[in-house]
């Protein structure tokens, strides 16, 4: 049995307009106003699609546990895991938590990983849309021992234990190939998460998470974060945009080449 | 010179050649090595020697060339370990790596080896009795945070176009310091096939004067072939949204934003596209911004110089032939 473990991480919504975001100075933390739900991190649900699709070529052989380590959880955005297919959920939950600081949270994650018995794979989203840090995976691969990390990939595929990835590297893609254990980041390009059926999602809303805690994982004290947050502010860079008009949609098209000729932009 | 502390920059080329971020990590490295009063070393992985020469006229005191045929690949492990190797002996107090997919992956395990902190995307760096003092874009750009590093190495990733880049001095100078293949301590855990392009539009899209990026309001693949013409007509290239290259309508080369590349032409114009954080990180430094867009309310506007509220489908047309008429 193959265990793939998806480390996933609750985040603001990047797609709600900035007006309903503000600053918590106090946390260095960005919230919003309102009661906006928070959602699965756009990556880290491409990292579950990717484990999902090892389980459909070998469902019998493959178990998939997603794993979150945080302060608090909204349970509905956490059981989409279990509805799109996981087996089952684990998080890790301590107010110490809240944080942006990529050396606990992969410390947390490993003590987590290692508890559960340890893992063959384990599928991380290649940054979170709050902070971009793009350290978590990294800081876990180099805190696991013996495992190899092999990182943006659009396919992955394990056979015969070793795990093969495609990466994107802009341009060009390269191959990747390790034996298992490994830590594998998944790109954007490997597709959008599955969508739940209707049944599996209603089964997932009565399914509990099991909880751990930091003592159950044996993690007390704390090294002070490696990088300290100052200071967080919004950015207040915007323009005042021209609109261009005209008697329909291909007069205004042909009165924005005269305009950007005239300015001798083009 | 001291033998140990210092800025090092690591430089990794890319078919034999220093990565076009080189040059603004030049204008950090000098600018740090002033404040701190100390050296500028050039580490160049996987260069030939024309790479060499090129590093060679950075003003750095010593320029270390490491003799890895492994380092010619972006071979994350190979790359790192050759680094750590390095880091271990010249104790430098301050690497700054290019902003690249490499250069990110090798900074971020870097510092969770060394156990010190990372700044990625590095708008501003300034050194304080206290620390490193950076600037960094968060939530896709919306914010800046402000964060220090306090435990030496500081390890910045500059974010792309934050810094100028330096220019080259007249002559090579500075010491060249060639670093023999070492016995690798154990294979590595990872095995690094040969790249495969699939496009080259990637150089010419961070080059161009003009870029015409679409989005999903384009409906499909089919529309970018009339972008295609614009940016002909105006010597300029195409770009694309995440959403554009996820869907698999242009190759993933062609993506503009916070994961995809960082372009400022004179003009960029944005086609279907809404104006999400995440893509106008990509484009915010262009001088002028023209959106076409059918919704008002789009996010894109508040970034735009020029736009008009309407569907490509009537004005673009429109707009290349005016373009082609000239």
């Amino acid at each position: 049995m193959m265990r793939v473990v998806v480390c996933i991480k609750q985040t603001v919504d990047p797609l709600i307009p900035v007006t309903s975001l503000v600053v918590d100075h106090d946390r260095k933390r960005i919230a919003t106003t309102s009661k906006v739900p928070p959602v699965l991190n756009g990556y880290d649900e491409q990292a579950l699609e990717a484990a999902l699709r090892l389980k459909d070529a070998a469902p019998t052989e493959c178990e998939v546990i997603a794993l979150s380590a945080g302060a608090d959880f909204d349970l509905d955005v956490m059981r989409m895991a279990l509805a799109v297919g996981a087996d089952d959920l684990v998080l890790v939950r301590d107010p110490a938590l809240d944080t942006a600081d990529p050396d606990l949270v992969a410390s947390v994650l490993a003590a987590a990983i290692r508890h559960l018995g340890g893992a063959d794979l384990v599928l991380c989203g290649r940054q979170a849309s709050d902070w971009d840090n793009a350290q978590v995976p990294l800081t876990l691969a180099e805190t696991m021992p013996l495992v190899a990390c092999l990182t943006l990939a659009r396919k992955v595929e394990v056979r015969e234990g070793r795990v093969r990835v495609e990466r994107v590297l802009g341009d060009s893609i390269q191959i990747m190939e390790a034996d298992l254990p490994a830590v594998v980041t998944v790109t954007s390009e490997l597709g959008a998460l599955r969508y739940p059926r209707l049944r599996d999602k209603l089964l997932a809303a009565r399914r509990q998470p099991r909880y751990l805690t930091l003592d159950a994982l044996g993690i007390h004290a704390m090294t002070p974060a490696a990088v300290e947050v100052l200071d967080l502010a919004f950015v207040a860079d915007r323009r005042t945009c021209e609109f261009v008009t005209g008697d329909d949609g291909a007069d205004a098209g042909r009165r924005l080449a005269g305009i950007l000729h005239d300015v001798r932009l083009i | 010179m001291s033998t140990t502390g210092g800025v090092l920059i690591l430089a990794p080329a890319d078919d034999g050649r220093l990565h076009a971020a080189f040059w603004e990590l030049v204008t950090v490295g000098r600018q740090l090595a002033s404040e701190l009063g100390t050296t500028m070393r050039v580490v160049v992985h996987g260069g030939d020697a024309g790479a060499v020469a090129e590093a060679r006229r950075s003003g750095a005191d010593q320029v270390h060339v490491a003799e890895d045929a492994r380092l010619a690949e972006p071979w994350p492990d190979a790359h790192l370990e050759a680094l750590t190797t390095l880091c271990r002996e010249l104790c430098p107090s301050v690497i700054l790596m290019p902003r690249t997919p490499l250069g990110m992956e090798v900074a971020a395990r870097l510092a969770a080896r060394l156990g010190v902190g990372l700044a990625p995307d590095a708008l501003t760096a300034e050194v304080t009795e206290s620390g490193l003092v950076c600037t960094r874009p968060v939530f896709g750009g919306v914010a800046r945070a402000t964060i220090r590093l306090v435990r030496r190495p500081w390890i910045v990733v500059p974010y792309r176009r934050a810094f100028p880049p330096a220019a080259p001095t007249p002559e090579a100078q500075g010491e060249l310091v060639v670093v023999p293949t070492r016995a690798p301590g154990g294979a590595l855990r990872t095995e690094c096939g040969p790249r495969t392009r699939e496009n080259d539009a990637g150089p010419e899209l961070e080059r161009a004067r003009v870029v015409v990026a679409g989005g999903m309001g384009l409906g499909g693949p089919a529309p970018f072939e009339m972008l295609r013409e614009i940016a002909d007509l105006l010597g300029g290239a195409v770009g694309a949204s995440r959403p554009v290259c996820d869907a698999g309508w242009v190759s993933s080369g062609l993506q503009i934003g916070l994961t995809g590349r960082t372009v400022a032409p004179e003009v960029y114009i944005a086609v279907g596209i809404s104006g999400a954080i995440q893509h106008i990180a990509g484009c915010s430094s262009s001088r002028a911004i023209v959106a076409i867009n059918t919704d008002p309310a789009a996010p894109i506007f508040q970034m735009s110089n020029y736009g008009i509220v309407g569907d490509w489908k009537e004005v673009l047309p429109a707009f290349r032939d005016a373009l082609a008429g000239r």
